[in-house]
């Protein structure tokens, strides 16, 4: 009834290959980018700059991230110093004097150049020994990033981001950055969706699911594994390089710590896997909930005047949060993206039960 | 979504509640988001009750000229993102002041709080350079910086050692760091001066494994070692050092050396162990005799009131001491309601404070946000920290052309 079906015919093969067949699929699109747009308008400047600019954010890399785990299958543990080295590179490359578009395709190409020497692991080892192989990038990265006083900024270990101009528009207030970054991240999602009807993508699938049998299917695993890595890593160092500028405005080392990377993974298991909205539910989850769950925890314990100590306050958010993941992978495995599934096709045979999936 | 808006339309009715209350005086309001959950919780808990202990003594006494101080205080297990949305809130809030107490948020904070003209505290962490008031307006560090406290360690080793360092060997055992990393220039500077000789040995971060770098130490054999880490690594630092066959008395350590620190090595083995102080330490403080007895003993104390005294509760009081301070002279100068315009003004003209014999005489200028960088070195006795000279402050102008030099590279860098 609200994903009616009736009447959608596929008559030419364009028509047969749209990214989403279901006008109401579509409607639904249209008014949450439409929303997005008119963000500014209505939403305060605490929400467009505290949530929904790093959402997209981390939205973006959670994309990348998920090109690489959710579609190509290879495991990634270092994916936060990929991020590190886009920031970096940009950031320094900006300073130079090369405008800001230019920096910040180059500081991608970087971090996907070094991201691909990482990515020869993948040729060789799988799973378990391929994440602790992208976990010894994270280190390497760390360790240059803190040693070389000419990278991290001197003995204060911090760069800012210089001002910058993106096709002229000086992009000098949140409401601007917050465009900058809707724009990419809209660009990344367009591209992810189209990339899996490509040949690229169902070479990644194919390897994904089994690369010697992809290879016997003539898929050159060797070259799909590796520009996987390239792909991914470009996405990553463009989206740490946003992240520097639009949204933290200053790099130090600690801000693409181990932990991002594991949050990153986190946001793309969660969300899932080689999902396009599962990443963006993925990311609002890992970054949201321990905000909102904080700020309700403390709102609940302030206004009944229990008296919680500083350290048990802080530390039930926590709990909670713990739970949630574990409680959503429990109660789907698939992640947030199957759960939005199931939903819809709840909805497309409503009010009969019997749901088919399209 | 029941439970949602349940607790929505609770948490309304409870705004709604407050409001009513407050409704007479609008409480001054401040800011701190902390880091209780991940690196800093060796800290933390002490520094957060020493701060809402003082603001309750604060508000028992009517507030500052009859205004109420609200402290609001969230966890960022040391995420930059968290502390950003903490900030966004607070200044959506009102805030007059903030504080991070972490060097990864409150760096991300910096370039925000400078633009949007926030105060922020950055007390014994954060950036040095952040003492030029010039370049960070709103940035108040108010204690000795890492730099500052390098100078006073080696003025107090110079003293020890009759004024003569010439040939005397000096080794910084420090955490692989930018932190750790932070006061090598400072000994440098000073061993051109005064002809000592300088090494340093980074163990790796976190420092639960150092025993190849303390061998090497124990090679060196060296007059006088100076330990530059935080948390955990600290006991670990201080317990290699003994079982190297160093002696306690030659070593001192930056300030994150705490009564807790102490108890794991071992409090009888580490007596004679120096380290630096900005804020004094122990109960035998005007302030914390008052807080003992009208706040404590009326059961509003914020935590453990075993760790009142303890040296991080003591920074922790002397953070919101010196806020007190700033906004009381602002009120005073510019009248209510108090901005953070009127607090930066009010901040930067705070004059020989001591909060009672807490802290060093502080004075803070729109130039100097150290606030003099005055501190003093104390030896552990196997029972606390025991004070072994007045306050000083030494070397300022070798920190102050640092300060210059790094501050003028952080002004360039935002080009």
């Amino acid at each position: 009834m609200f994903y009616r079906l009736a009447g959608v015919y596929h008559t030419s093969y364009a028509a047969d290959r749209t990214i989403l067949k279901v006008s109401a699929d579509r409607w639904q699109v249209l008014f949450l980018v439409g929303l997005a747009l008119a963000a500014p308008l209505f939403v305060s400047r605490l929400y467009l700059s505290g949530y929904l600019l790093p959402w997209l954010i981390w939205s973006m890399a959670a994309l990348g991230l998920n090109l690489l785990v959710g579609w190509a299958g290879q495991v990634h543990l270092g994916y936060a110093a990929v991020m590190a080295i886009g920031a970096y590179g940009t950031i320094h490359i900006v300073r130079a004097g090369v405008p800001f578009e230019a920096a910040i395709i180059a500081g991608g190409v970087l971090a996907a150049a070094i991201g691909l020497v990482f990515g020869f692991a993948s040729l060789r080892v799988k799973g378990l020994y391929l994440a602790v192989s992208t976990l010894a990038m994270q280190y390497v990265v760390d360790w240059t990033i803190n040693h070389v006083p000419a990278i991290s900024g001197g003995s204060q270990a911090t760069l800012q981001a210089p001002g910058f101009r993106f096709f002229g528009i000086p992009i000098d207030d949140d409401v601007k950055r917050y465009y900058l970054a809707l724009f990419a991240c809209l660009a990344v999602a367009i591209f992810l969706l189209n990339a899996r009807r490509t040949a690229f993508g169902r070479a990644l699938a194919a390897v994904r699911e089994k690369d010697y049998a992809a290879a016997v299917l003539g898929v050159n695993t060797f070259y799909f594994k590796l520009m996987a890595f390239w792909v991914s890593s470009l996405l990553g160092g463009m989206a740490g390089a946003l992240l520097a500028f639009c949204y933290y405005r200053a790099v130090t080392p600690e801000q693409f710590s181990l932990d991002v990377s594991i949050q990153l993974l986190a946001m793309a298991i969660v969300g899932g896997l080689a999902s396009v909205i599962g990443s963006f539910l993925g990311a609002a989850l890992v970054f949201f909930a321990p905000i909102v769950l904080n700020n309700a925890v403390g709102s609940v314990a302030g206004s009944l005047g229990v008296q919680v100590s500083g350290e048990l306050r802080s530390h039930i958010p926590l709990i909670l949060y713990g739970g949630l993941i574990v409680g959503f992978l429990l109660f789907e495995p698939l992640g947030l993206a199957k759960i939005w599934d199931n939903i819809r096709n709840y909805f497309l045979v409503w009010p009969f039960r019997h749901a088919r999936h399209s | 979504m029941v439970g949602f808006a349940r607790l929505s339309a609770f948490a309304a009715l409870s705004l709604l509640a407050a409001g009513s209350a407050l409704a007479q005086t609008k409480p001054i309001k401040v800011g701190a988001a902390l880091d209780f959950t991940k690196v800093y919780t060796f800290l933390t808990a002490e520094y957060s009750q020493g701060q809402r202990d003082y603001v309750s003594l604060l508000n028992a006494r009517g507030g500052i000229n009859g205004t109420p101080v609200e402290l609001e205080t969230v966890d960022t297990g040391n995420e930059p993102q968290r502390g950003i949305e903490a900030y966004e809130r607070f200044k959506n809030e009102g805030a007059v002041l903030t504080d991070f107490l972490s060097t990864p948020v409150s760096r991300a904070i910096v370039p925000r709080a400078l633009a949007d003209g926030m105060n922020v505290i950055t007390a014994f962490h954060g950036r040095s350079d952040a003492a030029d008031g010039t370049v960070f307006p709103t940035i108040f560090p108010m204690t000795p910086a890492y730099w500052s406290q390098a100078t006073a360690i080696v003025k107090y080793i110079g003293d020890k050692e009759g004024n003569n360092l010439k040939g005397k060997k000096i080794v910084l055992v420090h955490i692989d760091s930018p932190f750790g990393k932070e006061p090598i220039p400072v000994f440098q500077k000073l061993a051109e001066q005064l002809g000592y000789a300088f090494s340093d040995i980074g163990y790796p971060s976190p420092g639960n494994e150092q025993s190849a770098q303390w061998t090497q130490v124990r090679r060196d054999r060296p007059d006088w070692v100076v330990l530059w880490g935080a948390g955990g690594g600290q006991p670990n630092s201080v317990r290699e050092a003994l079982r190297n066959g160093i002696s306690p008395n030659k070593i001192v350590s930056v300030i994150w050396l705490s009564e807790t620190d102490m108890g794991i090595v071992g409090p009888e083995q580490a007596k004679g162990i120096s380290r630096f102080e900005g804020v004094a330490s122990g109960k035998d403080v005007p302030v914390i005799k008052a807080i003992e007895t009208e706040v404590i003993a009326k059961g509003k104390g914020a935590g453990d009131a075993a760790k009142v005294g303890s040296s991080y509760y003591n920074i922790g009081i002397a953070t919101m001491a010196l806020f007190g301070e700033g906004a009381r002279l602002a009120l005073e100068k510019e009248g209510a309601p108090l901005t953070p315009a009127k607090l930066k003004k009010g901040l930067e003209s705070i004059k020989g404070f001591t909060a009672d014999g807490l802290l060093p005489p502080v004075t803070i200028t729109s130039e100097d946000h150290q606030g003099g960088g005055q501190g003093r070195i104390a030896t552990w006795d196997g029972k606390a920290w025991k004070p072994d000279s007045g306050w000083y402050a030494a070397y300022q102008d070798v920190v102050w052309d640092l300060v210059k030099k790094t501050a003028a590279d952080f002004k360039a860098s935002g080009k």
